[in-house]
């Protein structure tokens, strides 16, 4: 293996060095334990999807909930449903990593727009206390009421509700159950942010629209955008992964 | 190498023994990249159950061009990525209100002989770690290096020379001896 190395002067300590630090190591049982998770996978978050009813108003998505949802009344809101709805498969599939489609809270009072608000800016694949918010709204003592506003979201998983967690770190409430929503963070775990596609040399935020025409052999992830232009990429001007 | 792509397409029809195999015949190297990437054992063993997730899921879509060898390390890598980046932030915002999210990973202690290069290799930039680990494991060429992270050979050549002249700085520094 060493020739393959250094180049044209042959291996050097370094070399030998790095090639001892990284030399594999044997995982006996793990083959089998990684067949037997393929077996369940993502069965669960499928059947979640299929049970969900969404409706919007010409405003925005103005409902997301178990059960039947009641039938747009205007062609505009037929197509923000559609839209939201091929959002959150993406979404559930680990293919996207934010929501572009509006939301409508015409209906939602004052105080529980702000606790909604406050909750879109927790970040993809991330975590805050319900004190978190109540600060950020500027009423820190007012936990019970945040938690309560949140409970009432009309529009989870697109208004990132289960992003709140309580602050010794367990998962508090959650309007589709506290099952999905440890399969949401479990989801979010796993879904990278930042994708570059290989042709192209852009990097986009997952979920952005050139990302969706990337051929699955020209994706690359990258954990930075700095990273990305340390090696040629650029920054998508659709999404702008950077701001 | 005909042979691996039989492999990939009985993985892609759903075949379980095939799947086997092909975890079989990786995992170690691939334990090897991200267990060097990502510090700890049980980040790397998770790492690399979700690229065979993965690399069984989207069978269907692996083009034959591609070595197997190259295409599961383009999975690889992508998650590994992925995690350091959800580390930086994670590190970056008060561990303290990240909560369950943040779950923090045990340190990985390497062997003392190798403690200093580990220590050197946290200061190379990230994009040229992840070069290093996959030419040292595996002897990947420029050219599957290229492929494996998107960029251009000449990119692949100034990043891993970069990085190799930044531990030689780091370990002159600490005194080893062997560089």
């Amino acid at each position: 293996m060493s020739d393959a190395m250094g180049g044209s002067k042959g291996p050097d300590r370094l070399d030998l060095l790095l090639t001892d630090y990284f030399r594999p190591e044997a995982a006996p049982d793990l083959p089998r334990r990684i067949a037997a998770a393929a077996q369940e996978s993502r069965a669960a978050l499928e059947r979640f999807e299929a049970r969900l009813a969404v409706e919007a108003t010409v405003r925005g998505v103005s409902r997301v909930a178990l059960g039947a949802a009641a039938k747009p009344a205007t062609a505009t809101a037929r197509r923000l449903v559609e839209q939201a709805r091929e959002e959150i498969h993406e979404y559930l599939r680990g293919q996207r990593a934010f929501f572009r489609v509006p939301v409508d809270l015409a209906a939602v009072p004052e105080f529980q727009r702000r606790v909604l608000e406050a909750a879109t800016h927790i970040p993809f694949g991330e975590g805050r206390p319900y004190a978190w918010v109540a600060a950020r709204i500027g009423h820190p003592r007012a936990l019970r009421a945040v938690g309560t506003a949140l409970g009432k979201n009309p529009v989870p998983l697109i208004v990132p509700c289960h992003r709140v967690w309580r602050s010794d770190g367990s998962v508090g409430g959650y309007v589709f159950g506290t099952d999905v929503k440890d399969r949401l963070a479990a989801l979010e775990r796993t879904t990278p942010v930042l994708e570059g596609c290989t042709s192209t040399r852009i990097v986009c935020r997952v979920g952005c629209i050139h990302g969706r025409h990337m051929r699955p052999e020209n994706r690359v992830v990258f954990a930075s955008v700095e990273d990305a232009c340390s090696v040629g990429y650029r920054p998508c001007k659709v999404c702008r992964p950077a701001a | 190498m005909d042979g691996e792509r039989g492999l990939m397409a009985r993985v892609a029809r759903g075949d379980q023994a095939a799947f086997a195999e092909l975890a079989g015949r990786y995992s170690g190297r691939l334990m090897a990249v991200a267990g060097r990437l990502l510090g700890s054992r049980a980040d790397a063993e998770d790492a690399v159950q979700r690229a065979f997730l993965q690399c069984f899921a989207s069978a269907g879509t692996y083009d034959a061009r591609w070595a197997v060898s190259t295409w599961l390390y383009r999975i690889l890598t992508n998650i590994c990525v992925d995690e350091l980046r959800r580390r930086a932030t994670r590190s970056a915002h008060d561990e303290r209100s990240a909560g369950a999210l943040a779950a923090a990973s045990s340190n990985h202690h390497p062997p003392a002989a190798y403690l200093d290069l580990h220590r050197a290799l946290a200061r190379v930039p990230r994009e040229a770690r992840v070069l290093l680990a996959l030419r040292y494991v595996d002897g990947l060429s420029y050219g599957e290096l290229a492929r494996i992270r998107g960029i251009s050979i000449n990119t692949v050549k100034s990043q891993l020379a970069r990085g190799k002249a930044l531990l030689r700085a780091e370990l002159g520094k600490r005194g080893a001896e062997h560089v």
